[in-house]
């Protein structure tokens, strides 16, 4: 047989191999190591390497692109050797690839063409007040009155009570030079409201940042971003759990809790206490200045509904109960001493407007940021949170449904689930003949739990591989210690505890793989009905934009494996991240993004799936891997029958 | 709709005296005007292993004599009209013991040695008792083709894959959903068992409890199945007379209205009237508990399928 020189990244001595060796095996004979994470099963597509000089014989090119394949990219385990070969291995993708929420911020590009003096509602201004003398003998109030009115123009001012207590002694303090915060939201009749936010004494620097912050009020989790009114920038992201979920997992919950005495100022009370958590990290986190919660004078807030009643302490009761009719889906700006939010006590708070009971305004929100209201393609948008909502449509129409999928892809009512930070493992490959895990942890370190991804991820292995069968029983007749009876049953180990930062296994249990099931049957379900509502086919979906809870990263391939993503070209998803705390981003930002989300809200049209006898069929339907009828998912089918499963009693 | 034989005569590698063949229709029950009905629906009378404690004393009295011997039973059954039997194992034994394999076998050998027809063995409908004693009895009876159950899909693995060893057929039962019908027959297609070697079980209430939805439930299956659906079109099997005679007005005898009649009459015509909803719905196999029952839901398929009406 003939042997082979095969050189790796230009260096001089080439090993040589018989002809029919894969790539793979010259590289450990090179002493190079290329990660193989499925075992070398061509799965994974993670052993890419580019043959730059020579040909190979390709059993698979799973994964890569045509252009790529141009290029000489290959899979290393599926490329056998047959000449002389240069090997380029291209360097591991960096392992903290995702930058994680809580952490190290996502990269937000600031506001294209974003400038304040045109955008932005908060306003700063810096007034030298005309001193009063036994001539002038005008009060202090009246006096910023008038210096408002004469050297602003601006008419009528809101000035609360706590503001005028402030006002004598910043003049004097200040030595008749103030520095005033005011806002100005153009209402829906075009007549601009102006309130005085806050009044401090001295003229500041003239590029010191105005503090606001952006927040999306999840179910199961809360996100704060802090930024600089200024710049757009923005100096800090932070999350966490939202405190509520101790009162009850999911809105209804929620709902019947705050139904019971004390119940909704206690709700009210827990999230707004995690606000005030994230303010006070936020501020922590902010590296170039100093911040207190007090300089915070404008914050923007989208939630869901339910979220948006507690938070501004509103009794939810009747959005649980037909025909779901909430007590607002706009409401009034408040100041953020109404609500106990500890910023400045003067803060404008807004709350975006919603849609209806179970669309809210974390919804209209991510519509925005997401740029759906925005697009000629026919879109389809989903926020994969504790509610799946999805809006369908392009800039000419938007339908929007909501379907309670559990906080299962956030991390919670999972055993050894958490949210996708630092530890989470959010990847993960199985060997599918040792049925050994391979995984991939946030932050590179021990795994301390899975995130939504990882759990994706790793119900798509355990089906890919035959661990567990399409109604997720763990096959137990697989020899294999990781299958094993736990205290809940059947479940899959994917750490042992050695490997981990606690020291206990990670696993998954037949119970969380049933939570699992049905969140991406309900969500999966939603998108059905959506699309039948309005006669659209599902292949002709141009993009699919997803939003949720998923940190930074999403496997679209393993979304679609276990069926919660239609089963449509993989170069049609887009994952966004967060984008209802996007959209409040924008809002927070522009009085025009602001004025944009309250079209959207009007336009949409909302589908109640309560009252449509299909969702049930059609989740029913979904409850399954991927799913009861497999034709609607032709690539899995094609990739389980590549994948050999052995029959096992 | 496929066809599926239960039952393996001599030639066959089995010890039956005839077999009995289901499915293969091509239109919604008895409607032969729009397609065929190559085979009636059939009857099967449920036998136990021992006398049973929780049966109706109308059941116990109707079988006295038999009650505590399967192979008598058995053949008293057939006697009585019955197109095939079903053994539904106990879990425990005479002694209050569990059930052992053995005493399965043996139960499962006498009835086979008792009659000719087909045979169907529940276990006791707890998972680790059926799969140890339905292995056992598949084992022990390799080639006979008996249709063992229940497969659920929490517990079908083990059932299934003795059934593929020893040539045997099962039955898969879910909870009256189409979905979760066909989601079972998936699973166990899966594991490699042919499709016509799976009955299906898509469960039912009695008349009055329910019935309208297992009906409806068996309507749209068969209706999927006709529309070229592969993962419905397998024959079904329900248990009217186990669903029946839970029901209130075949249970109690006493303090019940008067205008409630005779309590033998009104409990073989709730028997009665529940099977032939399920016939009507495609049902292909009901599974009767008394005598006469089994003698009405028959002559009612006989007239049904006699029906000129019916008849392109």
């Amino acid at each position: 047989m003939a042997n082979y020189k095969v050189t790796f990244n230009h260096k001089a001595e080439p090993v040589v191999v018989k002809s029919g060796t894969l790539i793979t095996e010259a590289a450990r004979l090179a002493g190079i190591e290329i990660n193989q994470p499925c075992g070398g099963q061509g799965r994974c597509g993670r052993c890419v390497v580019q043959v730059t000089e020579g040909k190979v014989r390709q059993r698979s090119t799973l994964r890569l692109s045509s252009e790529d394949i141009g290029l000489g990219y290959c899979l290393a385990c599926q490329s056998v050797i047959e000449g002389d070969l240069s090997v380029l291995v291209p360097e591991q993708e960096k392992v903290e690839r995702r930058l994680v929420t809580d952490r190290t911020a996502v990269e937000v590009e600031p506001l294209p063409g974003y400038s304040p003096e045109y955008h932005q509602s908060l306003r700063r201004y810096f007034l030298d007040i005309a001193q009063p003398n036994y001539e002038d003998q005008t009060d202090d109030l009246s006096r910023l009155q008038k210096h408002l009115r004469v050297a602003l123009g601006f008419e009528q001012v809101e000035i609360p009570v706590t503001l005028i207590k402030k006002i004598s002694s910043a003049f004097r303090e200040g030595n008749w030079q103030v520095t005033v915060y005011l806002d100005i939201s153009s209402g829906e009749d075009g007549i601009s409201l102006i309130r005085l936010v806050d009044i401090v004494p001295h003229h500041c620097e003239n590029d010191n940042p105005i503090w606001g912050a952006a927040i999306d009020i999840g179910t199961t989790t809360v996100t704060l971003w802090l930024v600089d009114l200024w710049t757009g920038f923005v100096h800090a992201q932070v999350s966490e759990y939202n405190a509520q979920i101790r009162r009850g997992e999911d809105v209804i919950s929620r709902i019947i809790y705050a139904d019971k005495e004390g119940g909704l100022q206690e709700l009210q009370q827990l999230i707004v206490g995690t606000i005030n958590q994230l303010v006070e990290l936020a501020c922590k986190r902010v590296k170039d200045y100093t911040v207190t919660p007090e300089q915070i004078l404008k914050v923007t807030v989208a939630a869901n509904t339910t979220m948006m009643h507690l938070f501004l302490g509103v009794p939810p009761s009747y959005i649980r109960l037909a025909p779901f009719i909430p007590t607002f889906n706009q409401a009034p700006l408040v100041r953020a001493q109404e609500i106990g939010l500890h910023v400045n006590p003067n803060a404008i708070v807004d709350c975006l407007p919603g849609v209806a009971s179970y669309v809210g305004a974390d919804i209209t929100a991510g519509v925005l940021s997401a740029g759906v209201d925005d697009t000629d393609k026919l879109t389809l948008f989903l926020d994969v949170g504790t509610n799946g909502e999805m809006v369908l449509g392009s800039k000419e129409w938007l339908v929007t449904c909501a379907c309670s999928a559990g906080p299962a892809f956030e991390g919670a009512g999972v055993r050894d689930g958490m949210r996708a930070t630092t530890g989470a493992i959010e990847e993960v490959w199985i060997h599918s003949e040792t049925y050994e895990p391979t995984y991939r942890v946030i932050g590179g370190g021990k795994p301390h739990g899975i995130c939504g991804s990882g759990l994706i991820s790793l119900l798509a292995e355990l089906f890919m591989t035959g661990v567990i069968d399409k109604a997720g029983n763990l096959n137990t007749s697989l020899s294999t210690p990781r299958i094993r009876e736990g205290e809940h049953g059947m479940e899959y180990v994917v750490a042992w505890g050695k490997e981990t930062v606690h020291g206990r296994d990670i696993a998954i249990t037949r119970v969380d793989i049933d939570n699992l099931l049905r969140a991406k049957a309900a969500i999966y379900a939603g998108f059905i009905v959506l699309a039948q509502s309005v006669g659209v086919p599902l292949e002709e979906t141009e993009q699919v934009l997803i939003g949720g809870s998923f940190g930074k990263y999403l496997n679209i391939e393993k979304s679609i494996q276990i069926g919660l993503l239609p089963d449509l070209p993989w170069e049609k998803f887009n994952f966004l991240g967060n984008t209802a705390v996007k959209g409040a981003y924008f809002a927070l930002l522009s009085q025009e993004n602001r004025e944009r989300i309250r079209e959207i809200a009007s336009k949409m049209t909302y589908i109640e799936l309560s009252a449509d006898n299909t969702f049930y069929e059609a989740f029913m339907s979904a409850m399954f891997l991927p799913h009861t009828d497999i034709n609607r998912f032709p690539s899995v089918m094609e990739a389980i029958q590549s994948v050999k499963v052995p029959i096992q009693s | 709709m496929r066809t599926i034989t239960l039952g393996a005569l001599p030639a066959e590698g089995g010890t039956r005296k005839r077999v009995v063949t289901v499915g293969g229709e091509t239109a919604m029950p008895f409607m032969r005007f729009e397609g065929e009905i190559p085979n009636p629906p059939v009857v099967a009378i449920e036998i136990k292993d021992r006398k049973p404690e929780d049966w109706s004393p109308l059941l116990i009295e109707t079988w006295e004599d038999v009650i505590d011997d399967p192979a008598k039973w058995a053949a008293a059954a057939e006697a009585a009209g019955a197109d095939l039997i079903v053994l539904a194992l106990s879990l425990p034994n005479r002694n209050g013991e569990p059930t052992t394999p053995d005493e399965a076998v043996a139960s499962v050998k006498a009835v086979l040695s008792a009659t000719g027809l087909p045979l169907i063995v529940f276990g006791p409908g707890q998972a680790e008792a059926d799969n140890t004693l339905l292995v056992a009895v598949s084992e022990a009876t390799k080639g006979e083709r008996l249709a063992l159950g229940i497969c659920e899909d929490k517990n079908y693995r083990t059932i299934v894959a003795t059934a593929m060893a020893n040539g045997h057929l099962v039955t898969a039962r879910t909870p009256m959903d189409v979905n979760l019908a066909k989601q079972l027959n998936i699973l166990i297609s899966d594991m490699g068992l042919p499709l016509d070697r799976i009955l299906m079980d898509p469960t039912t209430g009695a008349l009055g409890y329910g019935i309208e939805y297992g009906f409806s439930v068996m309507e749209r299956l068969r209706l999927a199945a006709l529309q070229g659906d592969k993962m419905t079109q397998l024959p079904m099997i329900v248990t009217p007379g186990f669903e029946a005679w839970k029901a209130k007005e075949s249970k109690v005898g006493e303090g019940v209205p008067k205008a409630w009649g005779d309590w033998l009459n009104r409990a073989i015509n709730w028997e009665t009237l529940t099977a032939m909803t399920l016939v009507e719905s495609g049902a292909d196999i009901v599974v009767l508990r008394h005598p006469e029952s089994l003698k009405r839901v028959k002559s009612a398929i006989d007239e049904l399928m006699a029906a000129k009406a019916f008849v392109s």
